[in-house]
């Protein structure tokens, strides 16, 4: 056991942070979020060149080749700075292909997502809002070298500047929800897509995308016809950690800024981070951050290393949902009335906590899986 | 990054494993919760019984040089305490162990080491902290209780309490004003005394459920060689510190707690009410699923701090967050319990009390983790001012 990072994951750390820094300071956040785009091309190209995008695809395919740990450890830093943008949604959508696809469709698409020139995203939830298999009911139809696709996605990130939305259809109505998935790769550009982006909190750009026989060629299909769903499952677990590990970066944030604000702050001719009273909620807040952290680190370790998984990871996700929200909201509660502000930093982070915790699966959803583990009959 | 254990490790993990679950065949059935060692005969006879398998083992001296009588690592200790957390098995004392040990051998003379370390690793000698006051508590530095030296001993006059298990133990280690009228924190030293020494009167305090794991203890012109002393006269607070600096993970605690998620798991499969198991309740389940969230969240700090111990790095402000979490985790655990048990949640030691009334044990026992041992709220402190840099209080 050595729970300690390696020194080329503290490289990669910092050199996150000096980048993300210098590169995406909050005004540019706060610009995005008001813009069409909702991110900067300008930074995307710098991220490809820092070999992000690539950063968990092998080197086979011109990627980097680290782990998915690795990831873990530059997401954390993304998280502590937010970063708006394709980046979570394209890098988890690839595992699709690096775990999921051809020897063919590995050597299409992944060297070009490495290069920051593909744009992905998931297309999974639909009107029900379900993360389960019988939530899907887009309807994926053979029609001679192609299938026709019907139906609507909800909630995908980044759709409207996407070029390849991985699209989660039903293909065959069965006794069991979760046979009869299929995987697609589809070109965001196709006729019959239509998306919209829906005001969310986070500005972070869901779209409503309604596929009106929408034409994929049969070589777009991701992993095995009716059997899909197992790479879901993958992907899903993948994001789940991913947005964990951008919680506890958020978190760490979060804290240090209340304690530096609590100590310039004056108030009875001292320091407000003098007063018991509030220094009890920080030392919660950092407990809160701390424990969160080492949960996660477990979880994406167990995921990195290709052990199951499963379990921990909804531990941490039903674990992390729920403490980010609470350190975020005390950390504008410690600063008062100024945080509440909409140019204050902090609340860009209390309104991505909400943001994070209905991504990848919410707490309930989370619980009802470890629930199953742990025995509950 | 790697949580995985040696191989060794693994086969070390499995032994202490193995054994435990052995010793719990043996565990008498009043043995309900850890305090019920210093409460009922046959739980301290089956702690001693415990003590000395472990000792002939050599797993009480886990991670001492070598010189000492030690053997193993820091992981060891780690994996032993896992061990006995979950098998919810005695015979490592605290005081000896866990507190004193590794202060004798950070701070204590070579003559202290050699009169005091062989017995505790022989499991012979079972040892009591004399510390709180009714005075002081979380300030313990005020306290009053004299040493005064004369000749070759100290003279000891004053009161001490919350001692557990004093009513037990054989010896005691202490802290005791030395010059009275000395400056704060530069007046107390620290002191081992036979608990059999004339003038010593033990006084079990019953706590909130009519059972005693604590005692009161009076000192009246109690003679204490002078040589009994650990580091120097009158800076016994530099021992103090070191003492509770000895980080601890409470991964035993913690395993603890997973054993008794199992048996609310069980529970809830076997116990039906309005017609169905109470595990087909959504309720019941999302309330169980967060308590494993949290136990998970717990065993990971713990990890992260048996980790830094294993290379000898400080802890200070993790130690501090897993205390207050885990204890505060272990209230909740009650809770819940003995919430969801319903009207049998109240019952103690029938038939009709739920896993032998453990969760009505620890509804009132939960206090102890969460006070003794620096009160959370001295953590709370800990947390802000050493490790956030926060004013601290004059």
């Amino acid at each position: 056991m050595d729970l300690r990072l390696t020194e080329a994951q503290e490289i990669l750390k910092k050199a996150a942070r000096d980048f993300l820094t210098t590169e995406c300071p909050k005004t540019l956040i706060r610009e995005l979020e008001k813009s069409e785009k909702g991110y900067s091309p300008e930074l995307w190209k710098k991220m490809a060149e820092l070999g992000w995008m690539g950063l968990v695809i092998p080197e086979a395919y011109e990627g980097i080749g680290y782990s998915f740990f690795d990831l873990t450890v530059l997401l954390e830093e993304v998280g502590r700075n937010i970063l708006p943008g394709p980046l979570i949604p394209t890098i988890i959508s690839s595992f699709s292909i690096i775990e999921g696809g051809t020897e063919e469709q590995k050597k299409e698409y992944l060297p070009k997502i490495s290069s920051g020139d593909l744009i992905l995203t998931l297309g999974l939830l639909e009107a029900e809002g379900s993360f389960d298999a019988s939530g899907i009911s887009l309807k994926a139809v053979a029609k001679g070298e192609d299938f026709t696709l019907n139906g609507t996605k909800l909630f995908v990130e980044m759709a409207h500047v996407a070029d390849y939305i991985i699209c989660v259809t039903r293909t065959k109505d069965g006794t069991s929800p979760d046979k009869g998935i299929t995987l697609f790769l589809v070109d965001a550009k196709s006729p019959g897509i239509k998306h919209t982006v829906i005001p969310t909190i986070g500005a972070d750009k869901l779209c409503e995308v309604r596929f009106e026989n929408v034409t994929v060629p049969k070589k777009n299909m991701l992993g095995k016809l009716d059997a899909g769903w197992p790479i879901v499952e993958m992907v899903l677990r993948k994001g789940a950690v991913a947005k964990c590990a951008e919680s506890v970066g958020a978190m760490q944030t979060c804290v240090e800024m209340t304690v530096a604000y609590s100590k310039e702050r004056v108030q009875y001719e001292r320091p407000i981070g003098a007063f018991q009273a509030l220094q009890h909620l920080m030392a919660n807040m950092w407990t809160s951050m701390q424990t969160g952290r080492y949960l996660v680190y477990q979880a994406a370790w167990l995921e990195s290393e290709g052990q199951p998984s499963a379990k921990e990871v909804s531990l941490a996700k039903a674990y992390i949902n729920e403490v980010y929200k609470d350190v975020a909201q005390w950390a504008i509660r410690l600063h008062g009335g100024i945080a509440t502000s909409y140019d204050h930093d902090i609340p860009l982070y209390y309104r991505r906590s909400l943001a994070a915790s209905t991504s990848f699966g919410g707490t309930d959803y989370h619980r009802e899986l470890v629930a199953e583990k742990i025995g509950l009959k | 990054m790697d949580f995985e254990l040696t191989t060794e490790e693994k086969a070390h993990r499995k032994d202490f494993f193995d054994f435990c679950k052995e010793l719990e065949r043996k565990k008498p059935a009043s043995f309900v919760g850890m305090e019920a060692v210093f409460e009922i005969d046959e739980c301290w006879e089956f702690h001693r019984y415990c003590v000395s398998e472990f000792a002939k083992k050599g797993w009480l001296s886990l991670a001492w040089p070598a010189e000492y009588g030690g053997s193993g690592t820091m992981m060891d200790k780690v994996l032993f305490a896992e061990a006995r957390g979950y098998h919810g098995i005695p015979g490592v004392d605290i005081f000896g162990i866990e507190m004193l040990a590794p202060t004798l051998l950070q701070a204590a003379s070579e003559s202290i080491k050699k009169e005091f370390l062989p017995p505790i690793a022989r499991g012979e000698v079972m040892w009591c902290e004399l510390w709180s006051e009714p005075n002081a508590g979380s300030d313990l530095a005020t306290l009053s209780t004299t040493a005064i030296k004369k000749g070759d001993e100290y003279i000891i006059n004053g009161q001490k309490t919350w001692n557990t298990g004093a009513h037990r133990a054989d010896w005691g280690f202490g802290v005791f004003k030395t010059d009275p009228a000395g400056r704060k924190h530069h007046n107390i030293t620290f002191l081992l005394l036979d608990m059999k020494t004339p003038g010593i009167t033990v006084r079990p305090i019953p706590y909130i459920n009519g059972d005693a794991p604590f005692a009161e203890v009076y000192l009246d012109d109690v003679h204490v060689p002078a040589k009994n002393i650990v580091g120097q006269e009158n800076e016994g607070w530099a021992i103090v510190n070191l003492l509770a600096g000895f980080e601890r993970s409470g991964i035993a605690e913690i395993m603890g707690m997973y054993r008794e998620l199992e048996e609310l798991v069980e529970f809830c499969n076997k116990t039906k009410r309005n017609g169905k198991p109470l595990s087909k309740d959504p309720l019941i389940r999302n309330r169980v699923a967060e308590l494993a969230c949290d136990l998970e969240a717990a065993k990971a700090i713990a990890y992260r701090i048996a980790d830094l111990q294993n290379r000898n790095e400080m802890a200070l402000m993790d130690a501090a967050a897993a205390k207050i979490f885990y204890s505060e985790l272990g209230k909740r655990f009650a809770f819940v319990s003995t919430d969801i048990a319903g009207p049998y949640g109240q019952v103690k030691y029938s038939p009709w009390a739920p896993v032998h009334g453990s969760w009505e044990k620890k509804f009132q026992e939960c206090f102890v983790s969460i006070i003794s041992m620096g009160t959370n709220e001295i953590q709370r402190n800990i947390i802000a001012w050493y490790g956030l840099g926060l004013p601290r209080m004059k």
